[in-house]
């Protein structure tokens, strides 16, 4: 039943993957540091030609205030600015490598063994490759990379947020790796004759990968809100070149403000409230298939409907005022929360009638 | 949810940070301060707890509030779920179990206070949306409303100059170009111009009521099914017959309006059982199942015999009810005769698993006829038996050296007590082994086949093996209601989310030589295509504009079309 060698060679693939991702996040993180690097030379080079065009015209030219835009528009030679303006993109000259690009290239190779891996995977069991956690794990995951990609393929500047999309892909990757890994097999009887399976965990996996890089980008808006917050409040108190949190700053002046990050959080965490909604729908169509009845209170079902009632809360909260925006946020991570801990408690420690795959 | 159709506070605008900010939002207070309260009278009152409950702020906390009491739900065991659990964890904490169970904790999800707050909720809900039903069934009878006298300051804002352009028919074109892209038209007449007013994306607020009315739907049926429903557990060994009525039940719940006469008279026989595991070898955990199925030939009147074979998550439907494969156990067929010759025990013994990997399972045959003394047989059936220094107890699931290990027991069995007793359970303790000549209890090991005489000349002999299988019956009428509620919900939801509302305007204004064409558009809901949209409709009114009155002529880069006035502020949300 089983083909031993597809089931080698998902593991083998699933390994390079995760090499090739931690070689990805390290050209992620350099190029950040990179970007934070820069802004500190352009700002002393911006702060220089401003003083220059002091000298000569006086105090006409526009500050350009470093808080959002990279490339300076006064005073600096040709050079310096294609220089500066190609910080943010990774495309200084043709030919050239930069930190970004190196990256991903590497995240692409990575998700592509990944992908192989799951779909080997799927292969050697012949059946679809969600029956077990480790199963779960590595395919939503391989979820979560595919739309990062495809979203920065067409929005470039997306690919500064590499660092924090690769970043967790690879620690749920180490962890399925480790602790949840089990060998190919096959289903047992509760997973059998029955296609919900294909459909009830095919949407949970889109959902959980939704989930993720949903609660990505809440936490860097609120992160970023933060900063934003500080800025103003530092350039109304006089500071000309206003400074907070350092380089981590400098990184966050690269990266889209909080206001675009909030309406992209909102429409990932629409589509997985979505996705959620089916979740549970569909799950009670293969509940009274199953076990006879749609809703039993199983702990998988309480804690999905937790997350479902927390997304409701977070769709709600934006539509309200004094909650729009942080407050708002603070709620999908909540969701986020009750994810993780519906996959990893409740999996693992409570005892359920969704306890069925040894893991 | 009142958010959007409670009037605007007049003349302020409410800095709502938070719930304590309601006040400032209520008009009935407005600019009397809380101090009026008092003064409310009784009506008064209750109309400010209404306000508050159906306002969005106390939605939020209600949603908020019924995450959390879930909680408990899922750590503690539930007495719904898991009644032995339960009875175990009541056992293992004593006082502290006490006090839990009498805060509802093990049936969280009947308790008052997950009750109370899926009941406000639903209240709170109720309430914003019929105000709001009102509200937009006028707004769909409603034309699109005025245009605005300046659109400079609106999203997409293009003006383009036309020269030879007719007015009118620019208008026309415009019209019908909205038409097409299905937006509510309403063609104005101005001062000076003419105007295109267009709305778009009404079906938001129709999926958003949708979804909330279905949520109450989903809600009601929930209620109905409980009402309703009933689920009977029955356990059935191999050529055993069920015929469907109550007396048949192992064990039965139903809701309180349930009637008996409502259950469909089917009738059926188990055929076979066969499950299948993986063997040493094969991939996977050995011992671990890989199949359960059951052949089953079902009558139910009126209709031809037919025979089915069940699977886990392939049950058994028939007219008004539902039959699920659950459960599974091996029944050997055991006969006891007595120290007179007398058969006092014959047939197929429904055995319990106990929970190992190698199905060994419990077996009670209580014999109350036997003489002289009552009489008991206990021990284990074990599927792949072996005895060694942990004692008897089997090595492998399927039944590949089926054998019984039993003790014989004699005494008083306590059934005329009048106290119901499980006949899967019996209490040795006040009976008295069967003793060999060395004084130790004897312990019979069977084989298939085998008969074995005691010391006092009790007989026990293992005839054959069959299996049981186990299976719950349910009906839920109102089951497919909760799943078209469901359904109408979701795509509610989906409209809800992902349909823009926006309003798009167009201008004309007749000039000397020819027209001047203004298009702008409003988004009434997160809308990233807006501008793109609008930019999209002026570009193609030029271009339609330019086809007709020269073919040949080819588009020139320098057409007099102004870039919006103010790039930022299009796009400043």
């Amino acid at each position: 039943m089983i083909n031993e060698q597809l089931a080698e060679l998902s593991n083998l693939s699933l390994v390079v993957a995760i090499v090739l991702y931690v070689l990805a996040l390290f050209g992620f993180s350099a190029d950040l540091a990179s970007i934070s690097q820069k802004r500190s030379d352009q700002r002393l080079a911006a702060q220089e030609a401003k003083d220059v065009d002091r000298v000569l015209h006086g105090a006409g030219v526009g500050a350009g205030g470093g808080i959002t835009s990279g490339a300076e528009d006064a005073g600096t030679t040709p050079a310096s600015s294609a220089a500066g303006g190609s910080a943010g993109t990774g495309e200084r000259t043709p030919g050239t490598m930069t930190a970004q690009k190196f990256a991903f290239l590497l995240a692409g190779a990575g998700t592509l063994l990944h992908v192989l891996g799951v779909v080997a995977r799927a292969a050697a069991t012949q059946r679809v490759p969600w029956a077990n956690m480790y199963e779960f794990a590595t395919t939503s995951t391989a979820l979560v990379m595919v739309a990062f990609l495809l979203f920065s393929i067409k929005r470039v500047e997306l690919r500064t947020l590499g660092t924090f999309v690769v970043g967790p892909v690879l620690l749920v990757l180490l962890l399925a790796q480790t602790f949840w890994i089990v060998p190919a097999a096959a289903l047992t009887p509760s997973l059998q004759n029955s296609h919900w399976l294909i459909i009830h965990i095919g949407i949970a996996i889109i959902a959980t990968a939704l989930s993720i890089l949903g609660a990505v980008l809440a936490g860097l808006q609120l992160v970023q809100a933060r900063h934003e917050r500080a800025l103003v409040e530092l350039a109304e108190a006089g500071g000309e070149h206003p400074e907070h949190w350092g380089r981590a700053g400098h990184v966050l002046d690269r990266l889209p403000s909080s206001t675009v990050l909030e309406s992209l959080s909102f429409r990932i965490h629409s589509l997985a409230f979505v996705c959620w909604t089916f979740t549970l729908i569909f799950g009670a169509i293969w509940a009274r298939e199953a076990w006879g009845r749609f809703w039993g209170w199983d702990p998988k079902e309480v804690w999905t409907f937790i997350i479902w009632v927390i997304y409701a809360a977070y769709l709600h909260a934006r539509a309200t005022g004094g909650f729009r925006g942080t407050r708002a946020a603070w709620l999908a991570l909540a969701g986020f929360v009750a994810v993780v801990f519906n996959y990893t408690i409740v999996n693992t420690v409570i005892n359920g009638l969704h306890s069925y795959s040894g893991l | 949810m009142n958010e959007k159709t409670r009037p605007p506070a007049r003349g302020e605008a409410a800095p709502t940070t938070g719930a304590s900010d309601s006040w400032s939002s209520k008009p009935e207070v407005d600019g009397k301060g809380p101090a009026t309260l008092p003064g409310l009278g009784l009506r008064g009152t209750l109309l400010f707890l209404w306000r508050q409950l159906t306002s969005m702020q106390t939605a939020l906390i209600l949603l908020m509030l019924l995450a959390i009491a879930a909680v408990p739900g899922s750590l503690y065991p539930q007495r719904s779920v898991n009644p032995a659990l339960t009875e175990q964890f009541l056992e293992e904490n004593g006082r502290w179990g006490e006090i839990l169970d009498a805060l509802g904790f093990f049936e969280v999800f009947s308790s008052p206070w997950f009750s109370a707050i899926y009941l406000l909720l639903f209240i709170s809900l109720i309430g914003c949306i019929v105000p709001r039903v009102g509200v937009h069934l006028r707004q769909l009878r409603a034309k699109p409303p005025r245009t605005p006298s300046r659109l400079t300051r609106f999203a997409g804002y293009t003006r383009t100059e036309l020269p030879g352009a007719d007015a009118d028919a620019l208008l026309e074109r415009a019209h019908k170009a909205l038409r097409r892209s299905r937006y509510r038209t309403e063609v104005r007449e101005e001062k000076s111009s003419r105007s295109v007013s267009a709305e778009r994306g009404l079906l938001r607020e129709t999926g958003n009521l949708a979804f909330h009315i279905a949520m109450v739907g989903v809600l009601v049926c929930l209620a109905g099914g409980q009402m309703t429903s009933y689920r009977g557990q029955i356990t059935i060994i191999e050529e055993q017959g069920f015929s469907n009525s109550l007396t048949q039940y192992d064990s039965f719940e139903s809701g309180a309006w349930f009637d008996e006469s409502q259950m469909p008279p089917f009738r059926f026989t188990l055929e076979d059982f066969r499950a299948t595991y993986v063997q040493p070898g094969e991939s996977g955990n050995v011992g671990e199942p890989r199949s359960f199925e059951a052949d089953v030939l079902v009558t139910t009147p009126g209709q031809e015999q037919r025979s089915q074979t069940l699977q886990v998550n392939k049950p058994l439907h028939v007219d008004g009810a539902s039959m699920y494969l659950l459960g599974n156990g091996y029944a050997p067929e055991v006969t006891v005769t007595d120290p007179q010759g007398t058969v006092v025990a014959e047939g197929p013994i429904i055995t319990v698993p106990l929970g190992d990997m190698g199905y060994s399972s419990q077996l009670v045959i209580k014999a109350p006829d036997a003489q002289p003394e009552q009489t008991a047989v206990v021990g284990f059936f074990l599927p792949t038996g072996t005895i060694d220094d942990q004692g008897p107890r089997s090595l492998y699931p399927d039944a590949l050296d089926p054998q019984l290990a039993l003790t014989v027991h004699q005494g008083d069995l306590g059934l005329d007590s009048g106290v119901p007793q499980n006949a899967y359970e019996v209490d040795v303790s006040t009976l008295t082994p069967v003793t060999g000549e060395d004084g130790n209890p004897v312990l019979m090991r069977l084989y298939p086949g085998q008969e074995f005489e005691l010391p006092d000349g009790t007989t026990v002999s293992f005839d054959g093996l069959r299996r049981y299988a186990a299976f719950d019956i349910a009906h839920d009428p109102f089951e497919r209601w909760v799943l078209v509620s469901a359904l109408i919900a979701v795509g509610g939801l989906i409209l809800s989310l992902f349909v823009p509302r926006r309003r798009v305007w167009v201008r004309v204004r007749s000039t000397a030589d020819g027209a001047v064409l203004e298009v702008a558009g409003l988004a009434r809901s997160d809308d990233p295509m807006l501008e793109e949209d609008v930019r999209a409709l002026a570009t193609t009114l030029q271009a339609a504009q330019d086809g007709p009155r020269d073919s040949a002529h080819r588009p020139q880069p320098d057409r007099p079309s102004q870039a919006p006035q103010d790039p930022s502020e299009g796009s400043a949300q």
